[in-house]
């Protein structure tokens, strides 16, 4: 397995986690009968991520702007890996955006400004500069 | 090399990055930095043109889920053929004229090139069947 087969593989783990990081204290804060509810915002009266707790929703917005990241990151991988790219160049970038995602949650969840957003960044161009060194 | 459905792939993740950071550009010459860097606790919508880009993102990430799937399992069992090039270059030529199409409104050339990118997608899974 390469390295950045590795980094992917724990960066979905890291997406299992954060779900259950955000899961759980969005079922204690709303109860079981919203949550298992269809959600029908006139129901509700809102959306659920509207009813979470400040700290929660940060949890909640974390976890969907993985998927964003994941998409790409998994994109980058894989063309990567399948066309026998890998470098250490390569490898450093998948380390650094799994450093970077894991690095995003705690600097959301606390407000951390602006590290949050100049982690995002790095895992971003960490994406990036793989997608590009595989075009080189 | 951009002969085969890997690279066009490819190319459709780095289109799909740069559209990220052309959002992130725009929200940074337009929405104030305060809150840009905050925790973002107050939902704020996009609008205009800025709103257009994040919808036309949102969109371009669902078509990249989308497409993966199939491109993969072709490269993967060695099924490239001349209908599966020219479908994944006929997505991307699509997806490309999609974002100005969006960004700028175009009514009616958007949604033509969305279908021609879905119909596109749907083709590769029958190609990977």
């Amino acid at each position: 397995m390469t390295p950045e087969l590795t980094a992917l593989a724990l960066a979905g783990l890291l997406q299992v986690v954060q779900f259950v990081l955000m899961s759980v204290p969005a079922n204690l804060e709303l109860g079981a009968g919203k949550t298992l509810s269809p959600r029908d915002r006139e129901r509700l009266g809102g959306t659920l991520e509207d009813q979470l707790s400040p700290k929660t929703a940060r949890l909640y917005r974390a976890l969907n702007n993985h998927f964003e990241g994941l998409i790409l990151f998994t994109l980058a991988v894989v063309v990567v890996t399948l066309s026998d790219q890998s470098t250490a160049f390569t490898a450093a970038c998948a380390w650094v955006y799994l450093a970077a995602r894991l690095a995003y949650v705690p600097a959301y969840y606390f407000g951390l400004s602006p590290w949050r957003s100049l982690i995002w960044m790095a895992g971003f161009f960490a994406t990036a500069l793989m997608l590009v060194a595989s075009l080189i | 090399m951009f002969a085969d459905e890997l690279s066009l792939l490819l190319l459709y993740g780095l289109l799909t990055a740069l559209l990220l950071g052309g959002k992130v550009t725009g929200m940074l010459l337009t929405v104030d930095m305060g809150y840009l860097l905050s925790s973002r606790d107050e939902s704020r919508s996009l609008e205009g043109m800025l709103g257009r880009t994040d919808r036309a993102l949102n969109n371009s990430i669902t078509a990249l889920a989308l497409i993966a799937p199939p491109i993969l399992i072709i490269a993967l069992r060695d099924q490239s053929s001349a209908n599966s090039i020219l479908a994944a270059q006929v997505f991307l030529a699509a997806r490309v004229v999609y974002i100005p199409a969006y960004v700028f409104g175009i009514r009616g050339l958007r949604t033509l090139v969305w279908t021609v990118g879905f119909l596109a997608t749907v083709a590769l899974y029958f190609l990977a069947l």
